[in-house]
């Protein structure tokens, strides 16, 4: 569908069946969508696959009007793919024409509870936003994302109060053409639960996978 | 002294074979026994995001038979790792992050508190020391910025007892990287 208003959301995470990054990115998309966006989504583990389908990635990359690339933080950084999808992006816009406006924003979750991890992912996708024209208009960072664990946010509970509210704040500032807001920002990185609780329930469910496999002892 | 290096260059550039040349040439040249893993070259599939490395198969990554299972015991027995990149949007390319990325086996999934942050706890002894080495045409202060500031989070993270950050410019010419590269390689501990 191409309308005036286009909104192309790139997940970066391969994690199956489903992500946080999925899950913020999609809620985002849908308010979007009832403001009257046109919306279409490429998970990248698919879009890199071949030849036919980056190019494809491409093609959409240029139809978009508002860029989301919502992935989870791997290494204090970018996954190889998402750094992948944005090499292959920058190199096709070099040199050709930036003159239509178009408007990038990035969300990144993190498995630590702090957000602040995030931010030097942030600080590489503003970069990358610079180097291949885009306009950039803000990043969101969550931590403590296993607390979501890739449930859509409706189904999440108290759990995405904040990150919900930071996306519905986002999504308006996006159908009125600005950047996204302070309070966007600082709501997604506040904390969806106590730092010590997060590290207990990660202690608890590490044991518990584990022992599905009978390697507790191994940990 | 054992190096390894995890080449995360993207081919077709001669600035790039050259910094390479001479990192390895400066140490082979103080003595040090070094491993260039060619990550371009090699077939290495992207983390999948399923933590199987800590809860199914402790210590080792699930996806096997593909060139990225030699590289975590050479990095972890090392005695110092070096990640030579493009710097990318300020940091790094996609061929030594698909090799980074596979590489978290080498933590335990438990929890620790470092200076008020939450990290992973050790599984080994002892870590490389690390040393990241970005190439750039030359000086751009906002992404040398970034560069500096991963490879110092990643040190945190990988529980590495020094890490060094340098930035080589092709415009410097390969006199100029030498004289650059003996500088980190000093600073990493090249002369102990
Ligand atoms: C290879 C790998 C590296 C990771 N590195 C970090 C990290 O540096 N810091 C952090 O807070 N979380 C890290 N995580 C945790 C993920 O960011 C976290 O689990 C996230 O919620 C996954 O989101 P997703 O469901 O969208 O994939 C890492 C996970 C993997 C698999």
């Amino acid at each position: 569908m191409t309308t005036s208003r286009q909104v192309l959301l790139l997940v970066g995470s391969a994690r199956r069946p489903r992500s946080t990054s999925e899950a913020l990115g999609s809620y985002l998309l849908e308010r979007l969508a009832e403001k009257g966006f046109g919306t279409e989504t490429l998970l990248l583990h698919r879009a890199l696959k071949s030849g036919e389908k980056r190019e494809a990635l491409l093609e959409a990359t240029d139809r978009a009007d508002v860029l989301v690339v919502a992935f989870p933080l791997y290494v204090d950084s970018l996954p190889s793919l998402v750094i992948r999808a944005l090499e292959l992006i920058a190199d096709h816009r070099e040199g050709g024409d930036q003159s239509r406006p178009q408007r990038l924003l990035a969300i990144v979750n993190c498995g630590f509870p702090e957000a602040q991890h995030n931010d030097t992912a942030i600080a590489i996708c503003r970069r990358f936003a610079r180097e291949a024209g885009f306009e950039w208009i803000g990043g969101l960072s969550l931590g403590g994302g296993g607390a979501i664990s890739g449930r859509p946010l409706a189904e999440a509970g108290g759990m995405a109060r904040n990150p919900i509210q930071s996306l519905e704040l986002t999504a308006a500032a996006i159908a009125e053409g600005g950047a996204l807001p302070e309070e966007a920002v600082e709501a997604m990185a506040r904390s969806i639960i106590p730092s010590w609780a997060y590290r207990w329930m990660g202690w608890f469910g590490w044991r518990q996978q584990a022992r599905k496999h009978g390697v507790q002892r191994q940990l | 002294m054992r190096v390894t290096i995890l080449d995360g260059t993207r081919g077709g550039r001669k600035a790039e074979a050259d910094a390479r040349e001479v990192l390895i040439s400066e140490l082979e040249g103080q003595g040090w026994e070094v491993t260039t893993y060619p990550l371009r070259e090699m077939e290495i599939g992207h983390c999948v995001g399923c933590f199987g490395c800590w809860v199914k198969t402790p210590g080792e990554c699930v996806i096997v038979g593909d060139a990225a299972s030699d590289l975590a015991p050479a990095v972890v027995q090392s005695d110092v790792v070096v990640y030579l990149t493009p710097v990318t949007f300020g940091g790094y390319s996609s061929e030594l992050k698909k090799a980074l990325d596979r590489l978290i086996c080498l933590l335990a999934p438990d929890f620790m508190v470092i200076d008020g942050e939450t990290h992973h706890k050790t599984r080994y002894e002892r870590y490389p020391r690390l040393l990241g080495v970005g190439l750039l045409d030359s000086a751009d202060p906002e992404s040398e910025r970034i560069f500096q500031t991963l490879i110092a989070r990643n040190a945190i993270n990988m529980h590495s007892p020094v890490h060094v950050a340098g930035v080589l410019h092709s415009e410097q010419g390969t006199a100029g990287m030498r004289a650059e590269v003996q500088q980190l390689l000093n600073e990493v501990g090249g002369t102990q």
